[in-house]
């Protein structure tokens, strides 16, 4: 466990240094996890519209995605056009377990269907140990970086004035996804806003939180 | 050997009772009663009407639901304008598609794209009552005391990928359509649900405009 932990850090500082990370200062010793923001839901909808660019083709896309937490613990993530077919059901089970249940073939593409996983997994503080979380400060310590490693690259959960304010994605180099949150009115509250910000890939993902039900 | 025979006559009485729609019945006579659709639509010239959407996700037990303004004009003019709960408005005219939403117009012409006809043409079908000349699809005519059921069974890959089956109800009592239900291929559907129709009130070309 000790030598995960070092390797870790390890990991971390590295992908901290030359990287819009290098500013930051460690903080030794066990602060409050992020976890304690970790998106507490039964159902979430959002109406949904995804903007980019490929090469000089531009894209844009718009649907409603819904969040919906089964009585087994499995979360899903259902993203659907307006006339209600559906575009991809994606699930993680109560261990965080991650299967595609469905997919249009439009959009089952690898890299594609990874992309949107580590999204929504940040999102929803999917697969994260809070023994495995490292801290940071930036801004005379008013601002907390908790940081997990991923499969590629680092995880930075933002947040100040107890307020969790953005999630960060980076590379060993560069900064490759911010998620901007805001309208979230309790510290385990879905946020009322969300923009998936994909500096690298060049698409954005914006989230909008809609009444559930329509008048009668 | 006998319980060979059983199981076959299972299947097929399985299938039967599969394709056979709860409280429907099947439609001996197709060709009086398409004799019937046409000659109910032939005075209707354009359609307003209200719908409810309702998405059923089986697998989640969850229903999400929309609504909006319908307009329809002959021949081939549909306008779909979602207002709850959120903005989007489609627009299909003479192989033109337009599609807005809150940030961005966009065109399609759909003489590039076979899926999109046929999307296309589903609607207008079921407004114009020639659902039973799409080649696109085996119809099938079932009937209850208050409504007439077509039941549409893809026979494109096209359509084959996208839904396992359509169905659109019709009022014995006018011929108008009362509900539209996509089953996609998970067994999820969608029903639009058509109220306050009103036929022939002059609907002004503007709304249909694809610009």
């Amino acid at each position: 466990m000790n030598h995960f932990l070092r390797l870790s850090s390890l990991l971390i500082l590295l992908a901290a240094c030359g990287s819009p990370y290098k500013q930051l200062v460690a903080l030794p010793g066990k602060n409050r996890s992020v976890l304690a923001y970790k998106p507490q839901y039964d159902k979430e909808l959002y109406r949904c519209t995804v903007n980019g660019r490929i090469i000089f083709k531009k894209f844009h896309l718009s649907g409603v995605l819904f969040f919906k937490k089964v009585e087994t613990g499995t979360v899903h993530a259902v993203f659907q056009n307006e006339m209600g077919y559906t575009f991809f059901d994606f699930e993680w089970n109560k261990d965080d377990s991650f299967k595609v249940n469905q997919v249009i073939p439009q959009l089952d593409k690898p890299a594609l269907i990874k992309t949107l996983k580590k999204d929504f997994s940040l999102l929803l503080m999917k697969g994260l140990d809070s023994n495995k979380e490292y801290f940071y400060s930036s801004g005379r310590g008013k601002t907390l970086y908790s940081c997990f490693t991923l499969d590629n690259g680092v995880a930075y959960y933002v947040s100040g004035n107890n307020k969790l304010q953005r999630i960060e994605n980076a590379g060993k180099h560069k900064k490759v996804l911010t998620i901007s949150i805001a309208g979230k009115k309790t510290d385990n509250a879905m946020p009322d806003t969300i923009l998936f910000n994909h500096h690298k890939a060049n698409f954005t993902i914006a989230l909008h939180k809609l009444e559930r039900h329509v008048d009668e | 050997m006998n319980k060979l025979i059983v199981a076959f006559l299972l299947t097929i009485y399985s299938t039967i009772v599969f394709a056979q729609p709860t409280g429907f019945k099947e439609v001996k006579n197709v060709a009086a009663f398409q004799q019937e659709l046409t000659k109910a639509n032939t005075s209707i010239l354009d359609i307003v009407c209200d719908f409810t959407q309702i998405k059923n996700m089986s697998l989640l037990a969850e229903k999400i639901k929309s609504k909006g303004k319908f307009y329809y004009k002959k021949e081939d003019k549909v306008r779909i304008e979602y207002t709850q709960p959120f903005t989007y408005l489609l627009i299909m005219n003479n192989g033109q598609v337009m599609v807005k939403d809150e940030q961005k117009t966009s065109k399609i012409n759909t003489k590039n794209s076979k899926a999109m006809q046929s999307v296309n043409r589903i609607m207008i079908d079921c407004m114009r009552g020639t659902v039973l000349q799409n080649a696109d699809f085996k119809v099938s005519v079932f009937d209850n005391s208050s409504q007439y059921m077509l039941s549409m069974v893809p026979v494109t890959d096209a359509m084959r990928k996208m839904f396992q089956q359509i169905n659109v109800y019709l009022l014995k009592k006018n011929f108008n359509v009362d509900k539209l239900s996509m089953v996609e291929l998970g067994g999820d559907f969608t029903d639009m649900n058509f109220v306050n129709a009103q036929h022939n009130t002059g609907l002004n070309e503007s709304l249909f405009k694809v610009k």
